[in-house]
């Protein structure tokens, strides 16, 4: 069923890529379990909250990532119509990619780390990640420059990949000054998420939206333009809505919330044209498991990402909520609605493909589906009533840190209570998309 | 709409934006010596700076309200705990916070180590960012009052500037190691010894998990004579 044997590789990528999620999502149970209960010394100061947070968020990147280069190898054969540049690139990167990964979540283990949130892996094993990037970018602009088409998408793919591995670059020096560091340090964070992420976002869904439904490219690919420059539009100052209270000029709160304020906007477009291409489809529905996460990825990643974001964004609101459990449920929603839900999207684009089916039995896939949703639905609700009940306590009423957090000690049972729902509904999906079926007739 | 409109959508939405963002960029490091006091970074200030990402810190701790929740927001936490409570609490955690619902890590933190942590910690403070976290701002002001004008505090603000990181009195202050209320009835030394007891507890009481406190002769006395006065109070009451 695959068009390109050199598709294969992204096998390889994509099923690692759900090995990482399983874990990430169990190490954030065991996150909430230590909010939950008062666990003991001994066992805190071998295993504490932040070697466990530093694995939860890396095995997130990591995932995130084998997943878009996965989807990336994938979708870029059929539209360069050739083959890749290099398989053995393309393996020698995951190698390294992999190794590297696994090393860095042992190191963290032993207190190897470069002590930086969401950026933990230290400069050595930065090091390699470049390396991988930069085989990566090689291998996706050879393939590209090679082809005899050229495309919007193929394109706005290079473009996404290497911004992303630039982008990296700001995260690796010791900065002496923390308000420089924390500014670059939302060049990797903010202009990945809201940036480069996007790109690559809208290209891989503009990709399947094209394959599956079969409406006019040149329809597609003006949207497609839109959408990014306003993602860009919009993301780039946006990054100022981190500027806050780091210690910079005024402007900040001018530009970082009205750009802010904007950023819904592209999203909502995506919303609307995904919804109109659905609609004006001229291919019929092969699969409605993989619609439903279409579907599922532009509402979620509307009201996750968009919505939430804005509300807690305006410099007013975010004087109270910046640094607190919202953020947290903010967090948990817009990773969930924009990037886990594209990588589902990827997965269920590519798995049967990779498999040799056309029409796959997606009963369970459906339970997962609903079951993540839900679950997630719910935990960011309760992460957002326990920041908001933070947030009153600790900064409206003063009343202090400790006898807030006191507090989320219940809130985080019912966290736990959710999360083990979501961990159900992704251990079936991950099973569903190893064990995928043909549908029976 | 056309594919060109579209197209130069893409084009001024992007230029645009990516202009302004460098130039504000560049503002920005125009500015920073103004807003993050660069002069004031002294090379004990980077290798607290250093410390603090070796034991990776930020995972619990958010500062500048970024990084973990899990724990309190440390910008400003120079001003809330003070150079001997930072200190102790990095030191020996597990007899801090024996007797609390969250726990945190002994990470074999030096004691050198953990005075350079204290001057990165006073050098983050003083960094203008819009007075955040809100929580805090009371702790800074108290502590610029006592430096400013002492004359003019009354015995509760100096007993809760000095001792407010680790004891609370009602709704003041932190309530990690008791609550003066409640100490007071229990304390059987007199001025004299519950003085010396502040300046180094384990010379009265050996064992004692309070760490020595950096104040004058004169203020621990006058801080001795507050919390005695309490027990009156209380007694009283009862």
């Amino acid at each position: 069923m695959i068009r390109y044997e050199s598709q294969r590789v992204a096998r390889w990528y994509l099923e690692l890529s759900l090995v990482l999620f399983c874990l990430q999502v169990l190490l954030g149970l065991w996150l909430a379990i230590n909010y939950a209960f008062t666990l003991p010394q001994g066992l805190v100061d071998v295993f504490s909250f932040a070697t466990a947070r530093a694995i939860h968020t890396n095995t997130l990147v990591a995932w995130m990532l084998l997943g878009f280069m996965g989807g990336t190898y994938f979708i870029l054969p059929l539209e360069c119509k050739r083959e890749l540049f290099s398989v053995k690139i393309a393996y020698l990167q995951l190698l390294i990619f992999a190794g590297t990964a696994v090393t860095a979540v042992i190191g963290f283990l032993f207190g190897w780390t470069q002590g930086k949130p969401l950026l933990e892996i230290p400069v050595p094993l930065d090091l390699l990640i470049v390396v991988a990037a930069l085989l990566f970018v090689a291998n996706v602009g050879m393939t590209i420059l090679q082809a005899k088409e050229r495309s919007l998408i193929q394109w706005m793919l290079f473009a996404g990949v290497t911004f992303l591995s630039l982008l990296y670059l700001f995260g690796i020096p010791f900065y002496k000054n923390l308000n420089k560091d924390y500014y670059y340090w939302w060049w990797v964070i903010h202009l990945w998420v809201e940036g480069a992420w996007e790109l690559i976002t809208a290209a891989i869904i503009a990709f399947v939206i094209l394959e599956v439904t079969g409406v006019e490219r040149k329809v597609v690919e003006k949207w497609l333009y839109v959408e990014i420059g306003l993602f860009l539009f919009t993301g780039l100052v946006g990054t100022g809505h981190h500027y806050y209270w780091i210690g910079a000029p005024d402007y900040w709160l001018w530009w970082g919330g009205i750009f802010s304020a904007l950023e819904p906007l592209p999203i909502l477009l995506m919303v609307i044209d995904t919804w109109m291409h659905i609609k004006h489809r001229k291919n019929p529905i092969v699969n409605p498991l993989l619609w439903t996460y279409i579907m599922g990825l532009a509402i979620f990643h509307f009201f996750g990402a968009g919505i939430f974001g804005f509300i807690h964004t305006l410099p007013p609101v975010n004087y109270y909520t910046h640094g607190s459990q919202i953020t947290v449920s903010h967090g948990h929603l817009a990773f969930f609605g924009a990037y886990a839900l594209l990588n589902l999207v990827v997965f269920y684009y590519a798995m049967p493909q990779l498999k040799g089916i056309e029409k796959f039995n997606d009963r369970l896939g459906v339970w997962g589906f609903w079951t993540m949703v839900v679950a997630m639905v719910c935990m960011g609700l309760v992460f957002g009533v326990a920041g908001v009940l933070q947030t009153y306590l600790e900064r409206i009423l003063d009343i202090g840190y400790s006898t807030a957090q006191r507090e989320m000690m219940f809130w985080f049972k019912i966290v736990i209570f959710f999360g083990v729902f979501f961990l159900g509904g992704v251990l079936l999906s991950v099973y569903h998309l190893f064990t995928l079926k043909k549908a029976e007739a | 709409m056309t594919g060109k409109t579209a197209k130069s959508i893409f084009w001024v939405g992007t230029l645009s934006s990516a202009i302004i963002f460098l130039w504000l960029t560049y503002d920005f490091h125009q500015q920073e010596p103004k807003f993050a006091k660069t002069d004031q970074i002294s090379e004990q200030v980077v290798a607290g700076k250093k410390v603090w990402h070796k034991y990776n810190c930020n995972d619990c701790h958010t500062i500048l309200g970024f990084g973990g929740y899990y724990a309190p927001d440390m910008t400003k936490a120079y001003f809330r705990l003070g150079e001997n409570n930072i200190v102790s609490i990095v030191v020996n955690p597990e007899k801090v916070y024996k007797d609390t619902f969250r726990k945190m890590p002994n990470l074999g933190v030096t004691k050198e180590e953990a005075k350079q942590l204290v001057a990165f910690l006073r050098w983050v403070g003083t960094i203008e960012n819009r007075r955040w976290p809100p929580q805090d701002e009371k702790f800074v002001k108290a502590f610029k009052m006592r430096e400013a004008s002492a004359q003019k505090l009354n015995k509760a603000d100096i007993t809760m500037g000095a001792c407010g990181g680790c004891h609370s009195l009602g709704n003041r202050g932190r309530n990690i190691a008791g609550d003066f209320g409640d100490l007071a009835l229990g304390i059987g030394y007199d001025q004299d010894k519950l003085t010396k007891f502040i300046a180094n507890p384990q010379s009265v009481k050996a064992g004692s998990g309070m760490p020595p406190q950096a104040v004058s002769p004169e203020t621990a006395a006058l801080i001795a004579e507050f919390v005695l006065s309490l027990k009156t109070g209380k007694e009283v009451q009862k």
